[in-house]
């Protein structure tokens, strides 16, 4: 039932809180679809492999939203994800607690796939050598999101995540990250950083 | 570390003109501007003339945003004498603008950026008690409620301010964003009207005051974010929202159950253009890029659902 990340997903999702500081920044998280359910499937958890920055500033409007879901969903078809989580960082560094639209957004990504978690990153924990992990992480349950203590063990490996994270975040790299928003500046801009990608590679 | 003018290869000219363009356009790019504003104040003062006091003023505000209060404002008076560090923003601008209001609003954004937002509020209430209309230390009052979350009293604030400044577009889109922020879309839409009235070629305005509608919802909001998204079409007709916009918009009206026909067909015809337009866009935009594959993949199947229903 529980969620776990993957460097590259951490990393874009700190990354693109660290390009908008002064903004409110959301994003979609993927997993890998399960090819088939397992009796005891509720006890492996799922990985997020892979975190799709969305929009920065004024993040409660509906039509571009549903145009990165919709083009989202394909690319995760082809690639056989599947859209497994959502993020958000408040605007301000303070309110780190989810709004009304994080657990709209999170209720429809459920209504694809039950066992979907909402995010929230903790802005005042933000530091550029990333000692702890500043999510908080909500299941949706009965409704109702709970939040769930978010430490070493949401992480595939959270030495790796620490440690690339802050070379990442040193180095300036969410300078080149490239969000959905850009991408609608700029068609050319490609939401899924390569570059990015292939950077963390390189560090692993 | 590099300086900028290495890294980039570029001149001071080139650096300075570039602090304008940002100035110009108000940017926001924080840290870039610390980079540049930073060397040029340090290395090339002299050469600057009287642009280095909006220079100053420029790279402090951004200092600010960046924690770099060793830009903005040397702590202890000591440090001043050893160093010769001209990066001291504020303290230059006080002393060749001394009793100036706008050095003072100054003054109070670094109290704000130090979280002393009651000694900020004091400042900006002086400024005020000086000069009743000073609009800046009205709005920077207003964006300590914002800061501290207090969201009703900076709308309330906000509504005030502009029933005496009407002309102020900023403080209509500032408004505008908070109303959003609030779900209360009928109230953003109403800001995004009065922007729109005075700046009737803004495909932006249009565009947005497009999505607020589609976002409130309802048939009648929906036609009108199309026609609104098409307007924004008409003024750029390389606004890519607007194009999405207007398929979105028109695919929604084909499908609901309340419109007749004609109606359906007329908005069928709308969504496929879009879709098409869309197509053309991805492809002159797409090196065959794998991801761009893909969105070109998700707009055929987009087309393929409207043509179908």
């Amino acid at each position: 039932m529980s969620i776990k990340l993957t460097t590259q997903a951490y990393c874009k999702m700190l990354l693109h809180a660290a390009k908008y500081p002064h903004c409110a920044v959301n994003g979609l998280l993927v997993a890998e679809k399960q090819k088939e359910k397992k009796k005891d499937s509720h006890s492996t958890p799922i990985l997020c492999v892979d975190c799709i920055p969305l929009f920065h500033g004024t993040l409660a409007l509906a039509p571009m939203l549903e145009v990165a879901l919709t083009l989202i969903d394909t690319w995760c078809k082809e690639n056989k994800y599947v859209i497994a989580g959502y993020y958000q960082a408040n605007e301000r560094t303070k309110d780190f607690r989810p709004n009304q639209f994080a657990e709209k957004v999170g209720a429809r990504i459920a209504e694809n796939f039950s066992e979907a978690a909402m995010i929230m990153v903790d802005s005042t924990r933000f530091t550029m050598g990333c000692y702890e992990p500043i999510l908080a992480i909500y299941d949706h349950h009965e409704n109702k999101w709970k939040c769930r203590d978010c430490n070493a063990d949401c992480f595939e490996d959270w030495c790796e995540a620490q440690k690339i994270t802050s070379a990442l975040l040193e180095g300036r790299s969410y300078e080149s990250l490239i969000d959905f928003d850009n991408h609608l500046d700029d068609l050319r801009n490609d939401w899924t950083n390569p570059e990015i990608n292939k950077s963390v590679l390189h560090l692993c | 570390m590099a300086s900028v003018s290495e890294m980039y290869d570029v001149t001071w000219e080139e650096m300075r003109d570039k602090l304008r363009k940002w100035r110009e356009d108000n940017h926001r790019n924080s840290e870039q501007i610390v980079d540049v504003g930073e060397e040029l104040i340090n290395e090339h003062a002299s050469k600057l003339g009287d642009d280095i006091w909006i220079i100053y003023e420029q790279v402090m505000i951004a200092a600010l945003d960046c924690s770099r209060d060793d830009l903005a404002w040397v702590s202890s008076p000591s440090d001043m004498s050893s160093s010769s560090e001209q990066g001291t923003c504020l303290q230059e601008l006080k002393r060749q603008f001394p009793g100036s209001q706008r050095v003072k609003r100054l003054a109070g954004m670094r109290l704000e950026a130090l979280e002393k937002y009651e000694d900020a509020s004091k400042q900006y209430d002086s400024i005020l008690q000086d000069d009743p209309t000073n609009t800046a230390a009205r709005k920077r009052k207003i964006s300590i409620l914002k800061a501290q979350g207090k969201s009703a009293e900076a709308i309330r604030e906000l509504n005030e301010y502009l029933e005496q400044f009407v002309g102020d577009q900023e403080a209509w889109h500032e408004l505008s964003e908070l109303y959003i922020n609030e779900h209360d879309y009928g109230k953003a839409a109403f800001c995004l009207e009065e922007l729109m009235m005075t700046n009737p070629h803004n495909h932006l305005y249009c565009e947005q005051y497009a999505e607020v509608k589609y976002t409130q919802g309802g048939l009648e909001n929906l036609e009108l974010s199309r026609k609104y998204f098409a307007q924004a079409l008409k003024l750029n007709n390389r606004n890519m929202r607007a194009l999405f916009g207007l398929y979105m918009s028109a695919s929604h009206i084909a499908a609901s159950p309340k419109v007749n026909a004609t109606v359906k067909k007329a908005n069928v015809k709308y969504a496929t253009w879009a879709t098409n337009q869309i197509n053309r866009a991805y492809q002159l935009a797409g090196r065959g890029t794998k991801e761009n594959k893909c969105s070109v993949k998700a707009v055929e199947e987009m087309l393929e659902s409207i043509t179908m229903s």
